[in-house]
């Protein structure tokens, strides 16, 4: 392409600065959903002795809300270790995956860099970034990071804030908070919707996962439905 | 203070969650996808976000089931904000109407 030919496919003037931003604001309605979740996940740790600071170093180091409120429910004194990070590795293990559909939008990036950004890589930041790289012909980093990093201070902020008050706000989650995740999911979904012959391998994701979260204890569900959803784009893709 | 088997618990998940984040990157960073593959992947991000809620698809709640439901019919029409405070409303709501 000729260097001096205008390149249309930029959004006008990005800087740094206005990505983080946008990326800071489009995660706002989010927050909603975090925010209580987080509360209620610090009150339940200082239900089993844990203190604010222990909650906080958890929660920024491993920054994975499922795994978390699995490992306070866990928890024993003295915890059972490795029960506790196996549980973690499992819940956790669609980082695998999701890391691996960011491979292209990261790959030209300085190595460090790219490894930085994954520390921050959740559920919302990761289908967000992918939803705005799909609509802006583009992945944004500062954008991936203005969601992420918005949701990480707040996640760890009222997690550890949680251990304080939540005990005073009794169980947020029969209040509908908790339908806030169901309804982030529900609209990041509609933004990857592409017609239902592309959306046959989320029904049985869907069917499996089900299935699994019913009749097998544990957090097997997310890792079985996630590979059943694959095996049929898998079989799907066969020519 | 915080003790020593918390801490070795909490670095314990940090490292291993780490690793979930990083490796799948890693492995596929510096290697052309084939179509299939390119399709799989595609596929992913749909699949995990379903697979995370679908708890809340068989929680067997008339009050929760009829909010899931709502809140499909809206995620299908609306942007991120509106749906969120309505799926928190709607739930609390029909919390109340029909206790489980």
């Amino acid at each position: 392409m000729n260097a001096l030919e205008p390149v249309l496919n930029d959004p006008p003037a990005t800087t740094p600065h206005t990505e983080l931003r946008r990326g800071a604001v489009a995660a706002l309605p989010v927050l909603l959903g975090f925010i209580p979740f987080a509360l209620v996940l610090g009150a339940q740790a200082s239900q089993q002795q844990l203190t604010a600071g222990a909650v906080a170093l958890m929660t920024g180091l491993n920054f994975g809300g499922g795994s978390e409120l699995a490992a306070i429910e866990l928890w024993t004194s003295p915890p059972a270790i490795l029960v506790i990070v196996a549980m973690t590795l499992l819940i956790n293990s669609r980082h695998l995956l999701m890391g691996a559909t960011l491979a292209p939008c990261l790959s030209h990036l300085p190595l460090p860099k790219a490894l930085g950004a994954l520390f921050f890589m959740c559920d919302e930041s990761w289908a967000m970034g992918l939803a705005d790289a799909r609509q802006r012909g583009g992945f944004s980093l500062c954008y991936f990071m203005g969601v992420s990093l918005s949701l990480w201070i707040t996640w760890v902020t009222f997690t550890s804030l949680g251990t304080q008050i939540g005990p005073l706000l009794g169980d947020l989650r029969s209040y509908g908070f908790d339908m806030a995740f169901a309804a982030v999911f529900l609209v990041l979904l509609k933004g990857l919707w592409k017609g239902v012959h592309a959306a046959l391998p989320w029904l049985f994701s869907l069917f499996t996962a089900a299935l699994f979260y019913l009749l097998i204890p544990g957090g097997w569900y997310v890792l079985a439905g996630t590979v059943a959803g694959l095996v049929t784009a898998y079989l799907w893709a066969k020519p | 203070m915080i003790d020593v088997a918390t801490l070795v618990t909490i670095v314990g998940m940090a490292v291993v969650t780490y690793l979930t984040r990083a490796l799948g990157f890693l492995l596929l960073r510096n290697r052309p996808l084939g179509p299939q593959l390119t399709q799989v992947l595609n596929a992913a991000p749909g699949c995990v976000l379903i697979a995370v809620i679908a708890p809340k698809f068989v929680s067997g709640h008339p009050a929760d089931l009829i909010a899931l439901g709502l809140t499909v019919y809206a995620a299908a029409r609306f942007s991120l904000l509106p749906v969120v405070v309505f799926a928190i409303v709607v739930t609390g709501l029909l919390r109340v109407l029909l206790p489980a």
